[in-house]
């Protein structure tokens, strides 16, 4: 299927810059998945999670032409769009930061079952952007290059930021563990 | 704990917090992408806007000229009834300090983290200062809270650390980080005449405290500066 997809990229690539809306959605089908768990990490909230997705779907959308570089570029190339949409959306609703904060738990899972480990509740201490590097190396398994390039930075930078905010969630990691 | 455990957990608690996107995601996002057309701005769309931001830069330009010396004033903590003023220079542009307490400033425009770049601290004739300057913006919202000894509490830690000399002001800033763009010292041991040591006390969601150590109690004032954006604290001398 992932290979089916990556084949019908260029082709797909270049009927959505023409405008092709079909051929965009084909694109980013499989890019909704770890951009909607970036945005759930980000905003501890899956209602808002997936209004950012759809958010930052519709400016990826119009901002295709942006885009440089090949069909690598695109999945950094959309989750800094959905990111930041993220950003915005914790703007608008900063007088919700509180509600916010508290994580849902995911559909299915029993509250009462629950048992919330020390690192979950330090994973939570974080702030938005100092999950998302984390997100991004651990949870999204993204190699080094597109973390930075999804965070806007250099490799070492985001290698950096990786490591701060690892060293948050537990002091005595080394940066052979996190790398 | 061994690097893949720690993978483990923290994806699990990844996990947790998100889970899969709903089955309708997908219908969704194509449901919307079908909606609006994409953006295509011709060429006079651009030049036009490229013209009003010109327009605009030289109306913020003149704004910001005239209304200098205002925003200096406008952010003098003196406004409080609490606050006792003293004299300052008759030519100074700089508001008047206060002792006691006096009311947080802020910005309304604040981003979502005003990242601190620098920290600086020097002494001038009559009073010591502490520069804070941030990369970009203002921080939500700032307070100085004025103390009658110098220990102040180590945040998130809890223990206690105590500064040099026999009273303290503490900084509270809002909505900053201190370990995105700074990498400089956390603690100045300044020696000046009222200033004497000044030690970053938290750095922990959003929240960035400095304890100054002083001398003895003082007068304080804050204002805010632009270009680059930065915080400047004035403990006043003699």
């Amino acid at each position: 299927m992932m290979t089916a997809t990556m084949e019908e990229r260029p082709s797909a690539m270049a009927r959505a810059t023409a405008g092709d809306a079909d051929a965009f959605a084909l694109l980013i089908e499989p890019l909704l998945d770890p951009a909607f768990r970036l945005a759930a990490v980000m905003l501890s909230d899956r209602t808002a999670a997936e209004d950012a997705v759809q958010e930052g779907s519709i400016k990826a959308w119009r901002k295709l032409r942006q885009l440089r570089g090949d069909a690598g570029s695109l999945r950094p190339w959309f989750l800094s769009i959905v990111a930041n949409e993220c950003r915005m959306a914790r703007r608008r609703h900063w007088w919700s930061v509180v509600k916010m904060a508290d994580v849902q738990l995911p559909a299915g899972a029993d509250p009462t079952t629950e048992v919330e480990s020390d690192l979950h509740r330090a994973l939570r201490r974080l702030s938005p952007e100092e999950r998302l590097p984390l997100v991004l190396h651990f949870y999204l398994d993204l190699p080094l290059d597109e973390v930075a390039r999804t965070l806007g930075v250099s490799p070492a930078a985001a290698k950096s930021r990786i490591y701060r905010a690892a060293r948050r969630l537990r002091s005595d990691l080394t940066p052979e563990e996190v790398f | 704990m061994t690097n893949e455990s720690f993978r483990r957990d923290l994806n699990r608690a990844f996990e947790a917090m998100s889970g899969p996107p709903s089955p309708a995601l997908s219908a969704r996002v194509r449901s919307a992408l079908s909606e609006p057309a994409p953006a295509r701005p011709g060429p006079s769309f651009w030049i036009a806007g490229l013209a009003a931001a010109l327009i605009a830069a030289i109306v913020i330009g003149v704004f910001v000229v005239s209304n200098f010396n205002r925003h200096l004033t406008s952010n003098v903590p003196g406004a409080l009834p609490s606050a006792s003023p003293v004299q300052t220079p008759p030519d100074s542009n700089l508001p008047a300090f206060v002792c006691g307490s006096s009311a947080p400033i802020g910005s309304q425009n604040a981003p979502l983290s005003a990242y601190i770049d620098a920290v600086r601290t020097g002494t001038h004739s009559g009073y010591d200062r502490i520069t804070i300057e941030f990369q970009n913006g203002l921080p939500s919202s700032v307070d100085l809270r004025l103390q009658g000894n110098s220990t102040f509490t180590n945040s998130p830690r809890g223990d206690n650390v105590t500064l040099a000399g026999s009273a303290g002001l503490l900084v509270v800033i809002k909505g900053a980080d201190e370990h995105t763009a700074y990498i400089g010292a956390t603690d100045f041991k300044t020696n000046y005449p009222v200033l004497l040591e000044a030690r970053q006390m938290e750095d922990f969601e959003g929240t960035v405290q400095w304890g100054l150590g002083l001398s003895k109690s003082a007068c304080y004032r804050m204002f805010t500066l632009a270009s680059p954006q930065r915080l400047v604290i004035d403990v006043q001398a003699g």
